[in-house]
């Protein structure tokens, strides 16, 4: 059951970030009605389910009339979904900027070191004297390479996928 | 181009170019450089017809030969020195080497053939990132290994580039080859100043990207790729044709504009280091690239040139759709020359 809370409490989530990503206000509705019924099976999980049950009702009755009012009153004839390229390049846009934000933080010194907290955690493969570093020539050393260079070997798998990538979207033709 | 594939691949450029910048070793600065290579070329064949595809692949070859010619010079100096460390050559062959395959990379006089090839080929927004983003890398390569180079070798290919850069644009008539040659003129301003102030090789690089970003803005919102068309665009948008006019005597560097302030900088730090000919000569050789420029807005602002009545009926036809940092971009590529006294502090 624990699950289940689990998995209504993601889907919330979810439903919040896409109504206030909403390209079209159609979609916003809808993602607004989703959440909500999300969060009255929240209330009935925590034994609530009277108030879950009358908030279903009640409250999702109400919107559902707003929704159906908004659907009416919407001009669109073909509503932007969020697979839309302005809904992309602004996502695009908006995650540069936060990666910006958090480069910023984190060489201003404001962040703290929440990036390579995880070096001390494997110091029994990793014998150091000052700035020497050796490293056990067994499994566990190589691991520990691995380990050690996981950026880099994210970095060299997102190069080879990238070669393979572009080969096929150029040679597809279109 | 599919939308999503579109944003990966974009910032699949941005990321090769930020690894190339923030990393301090050799391996991933290469590595950062093929990621970038790599995605900029399903950029220039975005429309898929035989020209983007041979441009595509001229620059490929050029940029992975640049690329292996860069690996050897990594290698060779873990060769003599055992570390991978971007600053230290303890030979003199590395750098070298390394010198050879940026000035490749960068399009700088010995090996600048392929730019105007390339730039010609693809579209006008891809042009714009390849004359400008695509800059980056290898520039930060540069400010990081200046110390090393051989500064006559920087020298020689710098003020190479301001000459061809000049001479190749006089008779050029389409507007992205005219561009890249004045790319290449800028490189060669920046190649010279590099080993007297670096930090005045940043600056010029930033107001010739903006200037080049406005310029791209400006031919972009009207799908302007010849001086032809440049000629008939002024019954369209006469203010158009009034901002193109001042981008292109910005990028000359006309002094009320803020494309001076580079030139003005470089040519006094010059003079500051005893070197007074060598300022003289680029000062002059910046006459060739000002005389197309200045050709570019004799066609599109200065005259109406005869044309039948039908080509004077363009107006009505198409929606324009300039990009919305075009103002923005335009004020500052034309107007922040009373910003120079600021720069003491900022560099």
């Amino acid at each position: 059951m624990v699950y289940l809370l689990f998995m209504l409490s993601v889907m919330l989530v979810v439903g919040f970030i896409s109504f206030s990503s909403k390209p079209s206000p159609v979609y916003g509705g809808l993602g607004l009605i989703v959440s909500g019924g999300l969060g009255c099976g929240i209330v009935v999980y925590y034994g609530g389910s009277f108030l879950g049950l009358m908030v279903f009702l009640v409250y999702l009755g109400g919107m559902l009339v707003v929704f159906g009012y908004t659907t009416a009153m919407a001009t669109e004839e073909y509503p932007e979904a969020w697979g839309s390229n302005m809904v992309i390049m602004m996502a695009m846009i908006i995650g540069v900027l936060m990666e910006l934000v958090v480069v910023v933080l984190l060489v201003g010194g404001f962040g703290g070191n929440y990036v390579c907290d995880f070096v001390g955690s494997i110091d029994w493969s990793i014998y150091s004297i000052e700035d020497l570093n050796l490293v056990r020539e067994d499994y566990v050393g190589a691991s520990s390479l691995y380990n050690y260079g996981s950026w880099m070997m994210i970095m060299a798998g997102w190069a080879l996928f990238v070669s393979v990538f572009i080969v096929i979207e150029i040679t597809r033709g279109r | 181009m599919n939308p999503i594939i579109f944003i990966t691949i974009l910032l699949t450029l941005i990321l090769g170019t930020v690894i190339t910048m923030i990393s301090s070793n050799w391996l991933m600065a290469w590595m950062g450089l093929e990621i970038n290579m790599f995605a900029i070329i399903p950029l220039i064949i975005k429309q898929h017809n035989p020209r983007s595809i041979e441009a595509a692949t001229k620059y490929f070859l050029t940029q992975a030969t640049a690329s292996m010619i860069l690996l050897l010079a990594a290698l060779m100096n873990f060769m003599y020195s055992g570390q991978w460390t971007i600053m230290n050559f303890t030979n003199s062959m590395p750098p070298f080497l390394a010198l050879m395959a940026l000035t490749m990379k960068l399009g700088m006089a010995p090996f600048h053939f392929w730019v105007p090839e390339v730039t010609q080929g693809s579209h006008l927004t891809s042009a714009a990132i390849l004359l400008t983003w695509q800059k980056l890398a290898p520039l930060s390569i540069l400010y990081q290994i200046f110390p090393s180079i051989n500064h006559n070798l920087l020298l020689y290919s710098g003020i190479l580039s301001i000459i061809l850069g000049g001479w190749g644009g006089l008779n050029q008539t389409q507007l992205r080859k005219i561009l890249a040659y004045s790319s290449i003129a800028h490189m060669g301003w920046m190649a010279i100043i590099i080993s007297y102030e670096p930090s005045l090789m940043l600056l010029n690089l930033i107001i010739y990207i903006l200037m080049t970003l406005s310029s791209f803005m400006l031919l972009i919102g009207n799908s302007n790729t010849s001086t032809a068309s440049l000629a008939i665009m002024s019954n369209k948008t006469p203010l158009t044709m009034i901002m193109l006019m001042g981008v292109l005597l910005s990028l000359g560097g006309l002094p009320p504009l803020s494309g001076f302030m580079p030139k003005w900088l470089i040519i006094q730090e010059m003079t500051k280091n005893n070197s007074i000919i060598l300022p003289l000569i680029m000062a002059m050789l910046a006459l060739l690239n000002l005389y197309f420029y200045m050709r570019l807005i004799y066609s599109s602002a200065l005259t109406m040139f005869p044309s039948n009545n039908n080509m004077k009926m363009k107006w009505k036809y198409t929606n324009l759709s300039y990009s919305t940092l075009l103002p923005t971009m335009f004020t500052l590529s034309m107007l922040s020359l009373p910003l120079t006294p600021m720069m003491n502090l900022l560099l």
